[in-house]
């Protein structure tokens, strides 16, 4: 057995919300039985965007907000691991947010889980784009990511966790991690996390969080129902958590080089001289 | 048509009325054909060449546009000759008009011998050695639509400069068969048209003739095509990219090359995207590439940073426009050095290469991608918009001489015998072993922060010098095996020039001129600029009383690099600069050698 690098303990401060996300992530893996060696972890910038060194896996620490286009990246040169982004409310909706748009358009059968505190907690407690009005003297109105993802007409899986609710959570990114693995596409999750530190919003969720799928009406394959539940939960004061979205077809996956066993992505391709030089000579005889 | 429906002004010719007057031979022939954009120019340009290429002459074209669809005024300019050139000739021989603008912003540069064939249908030419035809009026009729004007006046132009028909129509033939039938068939007959009108005025046919060349194996490709050849060919398969001019054609090409080879193209949202996808693709194991220019060059500098901090190679191809800013998107410029060679904040290896023929840039390509993967740096192509756009006669690239070099990739069997896999190791010449993710039995952290040998995130201070030491020597390891410097001209000469990139062509145009002068110099033309070479520019200074670095920007940006890390030659050291958007003409930089004067 050759010596990988070895988790470090986590950063985070005892309670924080992250780490049900990361003993979630266990699990999930362990439960659809990803080989360590197969499964890529890109984390973002700040607090949740750690969860990579405290995991045994291949990562990347990516920049402040990039870290959806390294892990498309990853995904579409080689199509046979397991490619999950993960970062904070702040490095995905604020920062990050054009990458975070064009993602569900680009939809690679990739994992993005936005760990969401409402607050900048690595440097201190600055208000973010999902906090509410007043914090921190924010006087912007909270983003909603879950009505924008279903704004955007492309075959993903949504859903909405709560770190309160482990048991919810690991099911759901089991579910989210057995899709992309079927290649059907960009999933995403954003995970109630709440920072004790700076915004700790455990109580106050708990008491919000209204699963969606226990609604009259609930049907995740139908787009136009699911923003209704949600707006209409939201307006309600209340938080959807659930799965949102939930293609009916599989396989809409026409943006995407195709999976293993069709095509082997760049990777493993043979870019040899010797493998390629007929077509090459061909390739350059064109010129004239 | 008949003669009277030609604006048919008096050629002043030695020969009296009635006589026949000997054609004049231009051996070294420039032809500028200037409109408003889509009026066609760019086609007239492309026939020309291609019947250039038959007679095996060397040909350079050139093209000025301006960055909008339709509209404004465009010209193109077509040079033939005999000797190798790289350079837009000085004076033009024969101008094509099909406005007044074309007239007036052409003249100037028309030689003495100059003659304007312009399209009458909206205007007239006062000067004494023209023709105009109603070309658009002309085509109109028969054709149904004026657009095959540019066709009619290739064929006019085809009567001037006594080509032969047979392969002039097979020019058209060539271009417009992959049209279909009806294209093909209405620019035969605008063609005819064309070539019947020249040949019915007076004084029109053979006035000027085009000697034949020997050139004949040689094929006409530009710079970004090259890139994107060079590309495939050193084993890139995964490329992303944003649209820019004057870059975009590599994405085009790779997207037409890139798919036979299970490669991937990708269009990025913007340049942030595309640059940190390269970098996903590249820690996941593929050869990459992203292209860009001056305002995406700014975007992407985050992510080269991240890249050089995190030591996954990457390649950047930048075709440098007028800057700063959106600047001049259509024009020539190498301003971008100053920022590449201090790209980012805090302090990261780099290496930039700068090609200076498209035959070049094919290969210097593929040593970017083997130096980047061996190296695990970012390196920069830096190009320039001349050598990107404009076409010019080429050596057919040498697959021969290629090599795929993955520097310390791991193979899966090679990976199960270790003991440990550290993805930052402290090895002898700082480049640490990798195996991609999906290697069995390990996995790998990277990270931009300052981290240990696995890829921890660390603020030890003796790791910190030890892991900054690690990458920056890289730059100094690395020498022997970047890019190599040319040289040209007799080794006693006692004048130097030194440039990079296109101004290559134009330097040794005015060597050549030098030497009819009786005038020696001597031309090192630097492929790689940074890390500065000094092995190879510090003997070159020694043994010259004056060099000239000759580049297209305000401040002298690779003279001053020279002068910063060889400051024992600053008083050899003289810019001769040019930012107004154009390339050197030779004269130009002759006008600047006071050694010739």
């Amino acid at each position: 057995m050759v010596q990988s690098a070895k988790p470090v303990p986590p950063t985070w401060c005892p309670g924080c919300g992250d780490f049900g996300v990361l003993a979630a992530v266990k699990r999930a893996a362990a439960e659809l039985k990803i080989p360590t060696h197969e499964l890529v972890l890109v984390g973002g910038i700040g607090c949740s965007g750690s969860i990579h060194n405290f995991l045994e896996i291949n990562g990347i620490h990516a920049l402040h907000g990039r870290l959806l286009a390294q892990a498309v990246g990853v995904k579409l040169a080689n199509p046979s691991l397991t490619v999950v982004a993960a970062g904070g409310d702040g490095d995905g909706y604020a920062i990050g947010m054009g990458h975070f748009m064009h993602a569900f358009k680009k939809n690679a059968s990739i994992l993005y889980l936005v760990m969401n505190n409402e607050t900048y907690g690595l440097t201190k407690g600055q208000a973010s784009p999902t906090s509410q009005i007043g914090f921190e003297g924010n006087v912007e109105p909270p983003f909603h990511s879950i009505l924008t993802a279903l704004s955007i007409p492309a075959p993903n899986f949504i859903a909405r966790t709560f770190s309160g609710d482990p048991k919810g959570m690991t099911a759901i990114l089991a579910e989210a991690l057995r899709f992309n693995r079927e290649g059907r596409g960009f999933a995403f999750i954003e995970d109630l996390s709440p920072c004790v530190t700076y915004n700790d919003t455990y109580k106050l969720w708990r008491e919000k969080v209204l699963d969606v799928s226990k609604l009259p009406g609930y049907d995740p394959t139908d787009r136009k129902t699911m923003f209704r539940l949600c707006l209409e939960t939201t307006e309600q004061g209340r938080i959807p958590i659930g799965v949102m979205h939930r293609p009916k077809e599989p396989g809409h996956d026409g943006l995407e080089v195709k999976l293993v066993g069709d095509r082997p992505g760049p990777v493993r391709t043979d870019i040899g001289l010797a493998a390629n030089l007929p077509a090459y000579e061909k390739l350059l005889s064109g010129l004239s | 048509m008949t003669t009277a429906e030609a604006q048919v002004r008096p050629i002043p010719s030695e020969a009296g009325p009635g006589e026949t007057r000997p054609p004049m031979e231009l051996a070294d022939l420039s032809v500028m054909i200037g409109g408003q954009g889509g009026d066609g120019t760019l086609t007239v340009s492309d026939l020309l060449g291609r019947y250039f290429r038959k007679r095996g002459l060397y040909v350079y074209t050139s093209r000025n546009v301006l960055s909008r669809i339709r509209g404004g005024h465009a010209d193109a300019s077509v040079r033939s000759s005999r000797d190798p050139i790289a350079a837009v000739k000085a004076q033009v021989d024969v101008l094509v008009a099909f406005d007044n603008e074309a007239v007036e912003m052409g003249k100037a540069e028309l030689a003495p011998h100059g003659f304007v064939l312009y399209d009458s249908t909206t205007f007239h030419v006062d000067l004494p050695s023209s023709v105009g035809f109603p070309f658009a009026t002309l085509v109109g009729g028969p054709l149904g639509q004026p657009i095959f004007k540019n066709t009619a006046a290739y064929g006019a132009l085809s009567v001037l400069l006594g080509f032969d028909p047979t392969m002039t129509r097979a020019v058209i033939e060539e271009r417009f068969r992959r049209r279909g039938g009806e294209a093909l068939e209405k620019n035969l007959k605008a063609l005819e048209i064309g070539r019947k009108a020249a040949l019915d005025a007076p004084g029109v046919a053979n006035r000027y003739s085009v000697a034949d060349g020997d050139a004949h194996d040689l094929i006409l490709t530009t710079g970004n095509q090259a890139v994107a050849l060079g590309f495939v060919v050193g084993g890139g398969r995964f490329f992303a990219g944003y649209p820019i001019t004057p870059a975009t054609e590599i994405m085009e090409y790779l997207q037409r090359y890139l798919p036979a080879f299970d490669g991937v193209v990708r269009q990025a949202e913007d340049e942030l995207a595309a640059i940190n996808m390269v970098i996903g693709a590249s820690y996941a194991g593929t050869r990459v590439m992203t292209s860009t220019s001056g305002p995406g060059l700014s975007l992407m500098t985050e992510g080269i940073g991240h890249a050089g901090a995190a030591e996954v190679p990457v390649v950047v191809a930048d075709c440098q426009r007028v800057g700063p800013s959106t600047g001049q998107p259509t024009r020539h410029e190498q301003s971008d050095l100053s920022h590449l060679a201090n790209l980012g904040h805090g302090e990261f290896p780099r290496f930039i290469l700068a090609p200076a023929t498209p035959e070049d840039a094919f290969s210097i390509t593929v040593d970017a991608l083997n130096l980047a993967e061996r190296w695990r740096v970012p390196v920069i192509l830096l190009l320039d918009q001349a050598l990107c756009q404009n076409t010019t006669t080429s050596h057919r690239f040498d697959l021969g001489s290629v090599r795929v070099d993955r520097g310390k990739r791991l193979s899966p069997e090679a990976t199960a015998r270790l003991q440990q896999f550290k993805v930052y190791e402290f090895t002898e010449d700082g480049v640490s072993a990798v195996a991609p993710p999906g290697t069995p039995g390990v996995w790998s952290e990277v990270t931009g922060n300052e981290h240990d040998e696995w890829g921890h995130v660390s603020v030890n201070p003796s790791n910190r010098v030890r892991q900054m030491k690690k990458r920056m020597e890289k730059m100094v390891k690395a020498r022997d095996e970047l890019p190599h410097a040319r040289f040209f001209g007799p080794p006693e000469a006692k004048i130097g020039f030194i440039g990079f990139g296109n101004t290559a062509g134009p330097i040794l145009e005015s060597m050549r001129l030098l030497e009819a002068k009786g005038v020696a110099a001597r031309f090192l033309e630097a492929r790689t600029l940074y890390p500065v070479p000094v092995h190879e520019i510090d003997p070159f200074l020694k043994d010259v009383d004056v060099a000239y670095v000759v580049e297209h920007n305000y401040t002298g940006q690779f003279a001053r690099l020279l002068r910063e890390t060889m400051p024992w030659h600053h008083a050899k050291l003289r810019s001769i600069l040019k930012y107004d958007g154009y390339t050197f003409r030779a004269p130009q930089i002759l006008a600047e050698v006071k050694e010739a004067a």
